[in-house]
């Protein structure tokens, strides 16, 4: 713990306290199994820094299993002139379990409509997408949203809210209150337990909303767009405490961004996609160092390099895509 | 401590129920006519209404229709708007329904009804229930209509099956919307009340009143619209501190600046 705060450097000061919060005892009980069998031993070596026993070292991938397939997955939609329009057009891809992946493209390419895909929240057109081999048919607890709306329960209390997946899943009421309790602690909210969310900032809402879904343990977080309605401060505060969680947890994120910096930053593996049909132009892996802390990173030219480039195929695809 | 705001707040609905009687007052002296007396006349008629038992038991079944009334119409109207909400097909088939009984007066239903129905209790709670009914069905289902698509798909997510988010979503996230119909609801049921009661003239505070103004017992007729106002009133401002309570959670956009409480 301490080193770890000492590694982070002056980046710590501003949100000091809600990373003190944050500790391995917390998480011991939130998160108390790695579902991956990948969890070596080794791994705590090169995170020695951090006492926690899941942490599966990027380093040393496995034989990485596929979580999420895509296969082929087209959406057409009707539009008011009674037009077709194609948000998505042929999208394959395969997300593997335990990495951090982000969607990364101009508004209106498809992102969100591909998160819902894969949340079962909308049916594609043609082609199928597959959890564990397993067609998704509908929502299910094993894929958790979060979204740019945070969409809270308003008439529940920040308790309330967090304790509703697990309560919908049979946990008992102490077990499910106490669960909750720390995974509120974890996102910084201790003390706000009782607030309901109309009381709440943007940015705790959104902490709020990524707590409620962290309670049922999905096995994949969709995320869309989730910091994208905060202000820049508070966006940045979100990003250093979704990695710190997420570097514990290492469960399976679709993020869905249009900031190239965020993508680059949160990911191991950046998709991006291009508009008018929405389609993948590339996917990138992004070879960085983790446990990454941001004042490390903005100065590592590695990291300057993939945002440069990304944004540089992006600006060429504007180029291209202009009308003649 | 009350601040001088807040005491101005609490003593305005006060003082203009003073201002009204004392236009009421000033005005009947003016006019000096048989049936327009003062207020102070009015009022004391108050008493030998109240103090009499077939009186009060004619409100009190007046009250006893109107709650039966309401309740049954809260009880079918919610659930029929929310499922319009949400469903186009429900919606599809019941709007057409509702946009013919919309804007005919439930009270010029009632010489049908009573021919059917006769001139009892049925009857007058009938027309209760369809005067109550369609604010709460259109508030209902314009509350689901507007709950948030992406709350109900994390309901999905966390398992919740369609009839469970229902109930458990669109009903919770409807409620302040809902209660607003209800409202609505509640003055209609007391206007649907009187109305009922003047055209089945048996029992209740319209017969009363009805009675009094055949006979030319003037005074007795004002009571009575005092004693109906008042019950208004009560009712509303005890409607009203419910509903502040069940939706304190909600954005202050749903507050009612209209209110008696
Ligand atoms: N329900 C819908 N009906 C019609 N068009 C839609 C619908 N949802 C999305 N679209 C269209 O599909 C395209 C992709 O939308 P979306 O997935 O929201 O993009 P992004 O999240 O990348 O901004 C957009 O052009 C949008 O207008
Ligand atoms: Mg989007």
């Amino acid at each position: 713990m301490k080193a770890r705060r000492n590694g982070r450097g002056s980046n710590d000061a501003p949100h000091g306290c809600e990373n003190d919060s944050l500790s391995g005892r917390v998480l011991a009980k939130l998160v108390p199994l790695n579902l991956r069998a990948s969890g070596t031993e080794d791994g705590m070596t090169v995170v020695s820094a951090r006492s926690s026993e899941w942490v599966k070292p990027v380093t040393q991938q496995d034989p990485a299993s596929a979580i999420i397939e895509i296969d082929r997955v087209s959406q057409v939609f009707q539009t008011s002139a009674r037009k077709d329009h194609v948000a998505l057009s042929d999208i394959s891809l395969t997300i593997e379990e335990g990495a951090f992946v982000s969607i990364l493209g101009p508004s209106g390419c498809g992102k969100s409509t591909l998160l819902y895909i894969v949340g079962g929240f909308v049916s594609p057109t043609s082609g199928a997408a597959k959890m564990k081999g397993q067609a998704i048919t509908g929502p299910g607890p094993d894929r958790g949203p979060v979204f740019q709306e945070f969409a809270l329960f308003p008439w529940k209390t920040v308790l309330g809210n967090v304790m509703y997946g697990p309560r919908q899943q049979g946990v008992r009421v102490t077990e499910a209150e106490a669960q909750s309790r720390a995974l509120i602690e974890m996102v910084g909210l201790k003390g706000y337990e009782n607030f309901y969310p109309k009381e709440l900032s943007g940015g705790m809402k959104q902490r709020v909303a990524l707590a409620r879904t962290l309670a049922y343990h999905p096995e994949v977080l969709l995320m869309d767009e989730p910091f994208g309605a905060l202000d820049a401060h508070t966006r940045t505060r979100l990003q250093n405490d979704l990695l710190d969680i997420w570097e514990r947890d290492r469960k399976t994120v679709l993020f869905v961004t249009h900031s190239v910096d965020e993508a680059v930053f949160l990911s191991d593996k950046v998709v991006m996609m291009s508009k008018s049909p929405g389609r993948i132009r590339q996917v990138i892996d992004i070879d960085l160092p983790r446990p990454r802390r941001r004042n490390e990173l903005l100065l590592d030219p590695r990291y300057q390099k993939y945002v440069v480039d990304i944004e540089r195929m992006f600006d060429e695809s504007d180029e291209a895509g202009a009308p003649a | 401590m009350m601040s001088p705001a807040a005491m101005t707040r609490r003593a305005a609905p006060v003082l203009a129920c003073i201002g009204l009687l004392v236009v009421w007052q000033v005005a009947s002296l003016a006019l000096k006519n048989d049936s327009f007396p003062t207020a102070i006349e009015a009022i004391k008629a108050i008493p030998s209404i109240l103090g009499d038992k077939e009186s009060l038991v004619n409100i009190l079944a007046s009250l006893r229709r109107m709650a039966m009334g309401f309740g049954a119409a809260v009880l079918v109207s919610i659930p029929l708007g929310l499922l319009m909400g949400r469903s186009t097909a429900v919606a599809a088939f019941f709007n057409p329904l509702l946009m013919v009984i919309y804007p005919v007066p439930k009270a010029a239903l009632m010489p049908i009804i009573m021919l059917w129905l006769g001139v009892g209790d049925i009857t007058k709670t009938l027309v209760i229930f369809l005067g109550v009914s369609l604010p709460v069905i259109y508030h209902s289902f314009e509350g689901a209509k507007a709950v948030e698509e992406k709350m109900l798909w994390s309901g999905a997510a966390m398992g919740l099956s369609p009839p469970q988010r229902l109930v458990r979503i669109v009903l919770p996230a409807a409620l302040p919307e809902i209660l607003t119909g209800c409202r609505t609801g509640l003055v209609l049921a007391l206007i649907t009340m009187i109305t009922s009661e003047m055209i089945a003239r048996q029992s209740g505070a319209g017969n009363i009143l009805f009675n009094a103004l055949d006979m030319g017992q003037y005074d007795t007729v004002f009571a009575m619209i005092i004693i109906v106002g008042a019950m208004g009133i009560c009712l509303d401002a005890i409607f009203e501190r419910v509903r502040a309570r069940l939706v304190r959670w909600s954005e202050p956009q749903f507050d009612m600046p209209l209110s008696f409480s």
